[in-house]
């Protein structure tokens, strides 16, 4: 019918149009980013700009190395404790929890993840802070108590993705399992969860993503001292904070700067991303699993 | 000849549904038993409580006994991992892991503790042999299994649910899914375990229950209806129904 | 019968919706004033004030710190910058200045802490550095945590102005981003020790004195109290008519009264 072959057309041809429009908006902040950063990099110098221990932005010193580790070693560190915790979360509700437990956790856990960062940041500030410094010394401000909220603004991604991924794991694979004598730790354990890794990664790179962008619980907590940490106790700045603090009145060679830090930003993350896709793809391939 | 299997009075519920209903048979050791009926009639519950598998759905709950060698399968003492390791279970739908083809049939070895690699690949082997798949598959052990065809992949997990020792074997309709050659390709393969293994085959197919096996039990509606040497129970049924089931009245 | 039911109301929200956000006709004067957020709370209270008794007159506030206000209003974002230190010669071209006020800078430390008064000399040494911990002016044997705000902040150059001389403030203290965080980051830490807007104390911190000088209004008028920076509105070329009636505004009885309210200094 002429009706339907029209309609049909209309939809495809605006799906494709959204498609490109979205496209083509982040290419248009890509380069708009680049180029206001690369000024920055053509004037001052790329490697000096990436491996400048010093960041003074009256005494016209750009060095970014000290966030570059700040937001790493933040982010790290927020992945170290939070996947552990959540893995565990993960297959407890999938695997173990009854039903009802599970109805009532999974929203819960949703809901957490809607909680918005700078109510993180305020807990963090007045309650997260004095509990560090008194138990640790130092100021309270630090990578250790900005990873921890971190991972506590991570866990819920993680969490949900990984359940869902658990849970897409066929039913035949359970009772291939159980028909050859597995007990159910035996069967998560060397059954479902590498079926599900694949799923797994990606809620990992997600978690990765939301932590590694974080600017205002970092600002908040992390102490923004410009300097390489010698402990995790010690304060630092991410490259988020860096570009928070100071655009408000950046000029000149400072403003061009900052984007320079948005470029580094971007860069890292492309270099994590690949890394775990990586990771997830060789995994795929040799196995042959997987069902996200 | 002993009996490996001993079912008594053993009515099945899932929920309010009775499924099976007062079934009273028994299971020579070392011989294929054909379990033939329509769809739907509880074939496939009754092996799967054999092996426990049933427990897996909440709904399950049952009366009656069930014995392997003596023992009371439901006897709250009865090691369910052991009493699997013992009766294994091939299914209808080819279910390998997604693994590679080695890690599949060294799976039942690895979870019950065996560490010896040298032990283990020689078990592999023997098993992929004795499934007839060793030919076609020694030279890539180390591929995925989902990259092998629909009849490979059954006769793997005929492979994998040997490679585990086990005394019994379930199938539960194991040719449905597969194409006429692989389907007589595992036919062989049955001729050759039953030397070694008492095995239940359920089967719409009456003309495979004539091929493999000794004898021949007829489900309708949850129970037995009738019990015999295969050659007697097709040549010269008893009950009027299995007649009209056997001759294609219904089914 | 339904999904076109559904359909109608879709398309009457739709047109609510439109009405609400593209509202044409709608006569109100806006005018935006970016910048510091010492200077921030007083002109909220002020331009509540003034819009209550002005109805067609809209008026939006924004922090961001002095220096995002002395930018904003030269590029022409804001109507009206706000900034709380002195322009330097560059940043104040093009730009005319209204001092509304002057109002000090509050050395604070916790409520634990016993220590009531610093000089000049000391609260130097401590932000650079020199002095280490609280012992070495009298106080318990603590570190001293240093808090300072971000670069940009106008409550941080005027601090840097009047006391740092040609030091700088250590490297390793800790950077907050407004004047109330530093508070609360003072407030929660003993050792800690930090420089908060005059109009924002309470008693969540102690005020330090200064060389015997103790803060308050009395003190910031008659200038005894020396750690004080004006209050600065900044405006590009001529301001609009509703910019100039808020201006004249302030300076008049009852702005004057609420600027005194906010414990700011008035300034002719």
């Amino acid at each position: 019918m002429e009706k339907n072959r029209l309609s049909e057309f209309l939809i495809e041809k605006s799906l494709v149009i959204t498609a490109i429009f979205s496209i083509i908006i982040i290419l248009l902040i890509v380069l708009f980013i680049l180029m206001e950063g690369f000024p920055a990099f053509e004037d001052y110098g790329f490697f000096r700009f990436l491996f400048g221990m010093n960041w003074a932005p009256s005494d016209g010193e750009f060095g970014v190395f000290a966030m570059i580790i700040g937001s790493i070693y933040v982010t790290l560190l927020s992945l170290i404790m939070a996947v552990p915790l959540s893995l565990l979360c993960a297959i407890f509700m999938a695997e173990v929890a009854p039903n009802s437990i599970r109805r009532i956790l999974k929203p819960v856990i949703e809901t957490l993840s809607g909680i918005p960062s700078v109510v993180y940041g305020f807990f963090g500030l007045i309650v997260l802070v004095p509990i560090i410094r008194t138990n640790f010394g130092g100021t309270g401000f630090s990578m250790f108590t900005a990873a921890l909220i971190l991972t506590v603004m991570v866990l819920p991604t993680i969490i949900t993705i990984s359940q869902d991924s658990l849970r897409a794991v066929p039913h035949e694979y359970r009772e291939a399992s159980f028909g050859l004598g597995a007990t159910n730790w035996q069967t998560i354990r060397h059954v479902i969860f590498p079926a599900a890794l694949p799923g797994i990664i990606t809620s990992i790179i997600l978690g990765m993503g939301r932590a590694i962008g974080e600017t205002l619980a970092a600002i908040m907590i992390a102490g923004n001292v410009v300097q390489i940490p010698g402990s995790i106790f010690d304060p630092v700045r991410t490259l988020t904070a860096n570009i928070a603090l100071e655009m408000g009145y950046a000029t000149g060679l400072h403003y061009n700067a900052l984007f320079g830090t948005a470029i580094v930003l971007f860069l890292i993350i492309i270099i994590l991303l690949l890394i775990a896709n990586y990771i997830q793809h060789k995994y795929k391939v040799d196995v042959g699993g997987g069902y996200l | 000849m002993m009996n490996r299997i001993e079912v008594e009075n053993l009515n099945v519920y899932f929920g309010d549904s009775h499924i099976l209903k007062d079934i009273n048979t028994e299971i020579s050791k070392n011989t294929v038993t054909a379990l033939i009926g329509p769809s739907g009639c509880g074939k496939s519950t009754f092996i799967r409580t054999i092996n426990r598998m049933n427990d897996l759905i909440p709904s399950f709950s049952r009366t009656g006994n069930v014995y392997l060698d003596g023992e009371d399968v439901y006897d709250p003492k009865m090691d369910v991992v052991d009493l699997r390791k013992k009766v294994g279970m091939v299914f209808q739908k080819p279910n390998p892991f997604p693994k590679s083809i080695y890690e599949n049939v060294a799976y039942g070895l690895k979870i019950h503790g065996i560490t010896d690699d040298d032990a283990i690949s020689a078990r592999v082997e023997e098993s992929l042999r004795s499934a007839a798949l060793w030919d076609e598959v020694e030279d890539k052990l180390d591929n995925s299994a989902m990259g092998l065809s629909g009849g490979q992949q059954q006769r793997l997990c005929i492979a994998r649910t040997i490679a585990n020792n086990p005394e019994v074997i379930l199938m539960d309709e194991p040719c449905s899914a597969l194409d006429p050659i692989s389907t007589t390709k595992v036919e062989d393969l049955i001729h050759k375990l039953k030397k070694d293994y008492t095995i239940l085959i359920v089967t719409h197919n009456m003309q495979q229950a004539t091929r493999v096996s000794k004898y021949t039990s007829f489900f309708l509606n949850g129970e037995i209806i009738e019990s015999n040497l295969t050659d007697k129970l097709f040549v010269d049924p008893k009950d009027s129904k299995t007649e009209d089931y056997i001759t294609g009245r219904f089914g | 019968m339904n999904s076109e039911f559904k359909g109608i109301i879709v398309i009457a929200i739709c047109i609510i919706l439109a009405y609400l956000f593209i509202n044409p006709g709608a006569s109100y004067e806006r005018i935006d004033v970016v910048g510091s957020t010492s200077v921030q709370p007083l002109v909220e209270k002020l331009a509540e004030n003034f819009t209550s008794s002005h109805e067609d007159i809209r008026i939006y506030v924004q922090g961001g710190g002095s220096g995002m206000g002395i930018r904003s209003t030269k590029q022409g974002l804001a109507n009206i910058g706000m900034s709380s230190k002195e322009l330097s010669s560059t940043e104040k071209k093009n730009l005319t200045e209204i001092t509304i006020g002057k109002e000090g800078i509050v050395i604070a430390v916790s409520n634990q802490n016993n220590i009531k008064d610093l000089s000049i000399e000391q609260i130097k040494n401590i932000f650079n550095g020199k002095i280490t911990n609280w012992k070495e002016v009298g106080g318990n044997d603590k570190e001293i945590h240093v808090i300072t705000r971000e670069e940009g902040s106008g409550t941080r150059s005027a601090f840097e102005s009047i006391v740092m001389d040609d030091t700088k403030i250590k490297d390793s203290a800790i950077v907050q981003s407004s004047t109330e965080s530093v508070k609360q980051s003072v407030a929660s830490d003993p050792g800690a020790i930090g420089f908060v807007s005059f109009a924002h104390m309470n008693d969540d911190v102690k005020p330090i004195s200064v060389d015997g000088v103790s803060p308050s209004e009395k003190t910031i008028t008659n200038e005894e109290y020396v750690l004080q920076r004006p209050f600065i509105f900044l405006i590009k070329g001529e301001p609009s008519k509703f910019a100039k009636e808020f201006l004249s505004w302030i300076k008049s009885p009852a702005g004057t009264e609420i600027i005194k309210k906010e414990k700011i200094i008035p300034v002719k």
